[in-house]
């Protein structure tokens, strides 16, 4: 009998939760605010993950790079702390109080590999000590070994696997603790469309997003049956991104006009609006949504049909032969 | 001109679609064609138990020239290679860790020199941890990833440029409904199977111009193993932990019948479509009515 109405509680749940989402689609609901809040950034040093820091810092967020790359972690600083300099001291997340000294974000920059455990682990306590307690952590850092599978160096796979998903592991161990204590914060997956959908010559790339993926959706799980509601999560699956990370990377040239590569910026406007209203997943562009819908209803050779259509099957494999050209050539591989 | 062709490719796609679709219907209402074993040589890891002995036995069963079994537990995978020695299949046991890239290669140079060319080969070996992020230990986060994905791709590695070489070959995956539908407490589980998955599609993918040699996934819901022991799902009848016979048995047909992804029980892909439509609230109310939420408190796994 009380399967009968818990099953009547579900059911109105969830149609409740879909009239909660048309709400939200029509009226789009307020972004939140971050001011003052600590912010890691994985992978600070280039591409998305700069452009996360840029973002964050006119929200006026105080930031944490981290990046492998001392040189263009610095950079990026450098790019934050103009922002902050360019706007007028606030007084700060407070309750209005008249006299709290004035607010100014700061940025701090830190080198660390995050494939690496204790490079991770040591970095946090750094953070935690000079910093304070992270409530945002965006785990954005990722590469791609950019060969066959089969002429691929084991290390290198390994390394996709250690920083693209691995990572994530790592940096969630050492800031989740405190988030949990105080039952706030945010953590956001930047993975990939190709943590959704697969194509032929990125077998660990593939492989290193959907487990990402992965790990975040369980992760989601094991805090909402743990009633930890304050503590949000976002998965970020953008399309090809203009960042050089895969250039080369081509789809059938009469479908490319309607899906070019994004630009990175339009790719994390996107996504920070999903982060400051608290969606958990943004894909970019949204059509990503109807190709991962039409997977988990068609049959094998239908989906393989739908990515031949799209040229989706063997986009890689013109970006695989380009880095082959340009290892050969012994041209620095930037941006990866 | 280009217009022309585009227009045309627009058109034409949505009845490729239903084309495809209906030669699934007809596949389904049709006894399929049955490829032969009788030339294979099946390499399984973990074929020492679980599911993977009852795969070595069917593969055994339904015609395997070989069949190899590798593991890191000694005494199963003797038993194993001796029941099957015993019904009249050559078989072969190696103790491998295939977690261990080093030694997987340095094996597969073995099993080519005592055995021959593997033309199948059976990525079935798999390990849980089975805790929350928090309550897991690093290392153990890491070995589960190690053995259910890496592992793929360096045994992958090894034995399939000499299935591309012969034109014939097979590479399986047993992966797991976790891979695409996660639930809490298996974190390191779903991150692992998730990998393997998309590996597996990958290659499946890339091994489409490549005649003669082929790939499959099943992917099996709560299966009634060792490995899994004491997980209890909120709805047995229901939902009723797998046969691993039965599993077994409907991974050699999909070989032979060269079926890309399997999904047993077929009603878990309702779950799977119902994740792409619907909120993440609603997702998370049904995993709560379902049970998913608890279903690894009573988990004991291998001891």
């Amino acid at each position: 009998m009380y399967i009968v109405v818990e099953l009547l509680v579900v059911s109105v749940k969830v149609i409740w939760s879909f009239v909660l989402a048309g709400a939200k689609w029509l009226v789009k609901p307020r972004e939140k605010s971050v001011e003052g809040q600590v912010c890691v950034i994985t992978g600070a040093g280039s591409g998305l993950g700069r452009l996360f820091a840029t973002e964050f810092a006119r929200r006026r967020a105080t930031l944490v790079l981290w990046d492998i790359n001392r040189e263009a972690n610095e950079e990026t600083a450098e790019m934050v702390r103009d922002i902050y300099r360019g706007m007028v001291p606030s007084k700060g997340p407070g309750d209005g109080v008249q006299d709290l000294p004035l607010f100014q974000p700061q940025v701090y920059t830190y080198v660390c590999d995050v494939s690496r455990r204790e490079s991770v682990y040591s970095t946090a306590e750094k953070v935690r000590r000079e910093v304070g307690n992270v409530t945002l952590l965006i785990n954005n850092a990722g590469v791609v070994s950019g060969h066959h599978l089969l002429e691929c160096p084991d290390e290198l796979i390994e390394r996709t696997m250690m920083v693209n998903c691995h990572a994530h592991f790592w940096t969630t161990k050492a800031f989740l603790p405190k988030m949990l204590e105080v039952n706030e914060g945010h953590i956001v997956t930047v993975a990939s469309s190709l943590g959704l959908f697969t194509t032929a010559g990125v077998e660990d790339y593939c492989a290193s997003k959907f487990g990402a993926i992965g790990f975040h959706e369980s992760l989601s799980h094991e805090l909402k049956a743990a009633n930890k509601d304050g503590i949000k999560m976002t998965l970020v699956c953008p399309f090809l991104v203009d960042t050089g990370m895969f250039k080369g990377c081509r789809i059938r040239k009469e479908i490319a006009p309607f899906f070019p590569p994004l630009k990175p910026e339009y790719c994390v406007e996107q996504a920070m609006r999903a982060i400051l209203t608290d969606q958990p997943m943004v894909c970019t562009p949204r059509a990503m949504y109807v190709v991962s819908f039409m997977k988990t209803v068609l049959p094998f050779d239908a989906i393989v049909c739908m990515y031949r259509f799209i040229g989706a099957d063997k986009c890689m494999y013109p970006f695989l032969a380009h880095r082959k050209e340009s290892t050969n050539n012994n041209e620095s591989k930037s941006g990866i | 001109m280009m217009d022309l062709r585009l227009w045309g490719c627009a058109l034409l796609f949505p009845l490729q679609i239903l084309l495809c679709v209906l030669k699934a219907a007809v596949r389904f209402l049709l006894p399929p064609r049955r490829k032969d074993l009788g030339t294979d040589v099946v390499l399984i890891t973990g074929g020492g138990r679980g599911i993977g002995r009852h795969l070595a036995k069917e593969f055994a069963k339904q015609g395997a020239r070989k069949v190899i079994l590798w593991g890191r537990t000694e005494k199963c995978l003797r038993e194993t290679c001796e029941e099957i020695t015993m019904t009249g299949t050559e078989c072969h046991y190696f103790v491998c860790d295939v977690g261990n890239r080093e030694e997987v290669y340095q094996q597969a140079k073995v099993v080519r020199e005592k055995v021959g060319d593997v033309t199948i080969l059976v990525n079935n070996a798999a390990v849980v941890h089975g805790k929350s992020l928090m309550n897991s230990d690093d290392d153990a986060l890491l070995k589960t990833q190690h053995i259910n994905a890496l592992g793929q791709f360096w045994t992958t590695k090894a034995f399939l440029p000499r299935m591309l070489e012969l034109c014939h070959g097979h590479v399986v995956c047993i992966n797991s409904i976790l891979s695409l539908s996660s639930i809490p407490g298996a974190i390191d589980y779903c991150t692992s199977k998730a990998s393997a998955y998309a590996f597996m599609e990958s290659l499946t993918l890339g091994l489409l111009d490549c005649p003669g040699v082929d790939c499959t996934t099943i992917l099996p819901f709560h299966t009634d193993t060792e490995m899994f022991q004491g997980m209890r799902v909120r709805f047995p009848q229901l939902f009723p932990p797998l046969n691993p016979e039965m599993v077994a048995q409907r991974t050699v047909d999909a070989v032979r019948t060269n079926t890309a992804f399997v999904v047993l029980p077929w009603t878990m892909h309702f779950l799977v479509a119902l994740k792409s439509l619907l909120p993440q609230c609603a997702l998370e109310e049904i995993h709560k009515f379902a049970g998913s939420y608890t279903c690894m408190n009573t988990f004991k796994g291998r001891t």
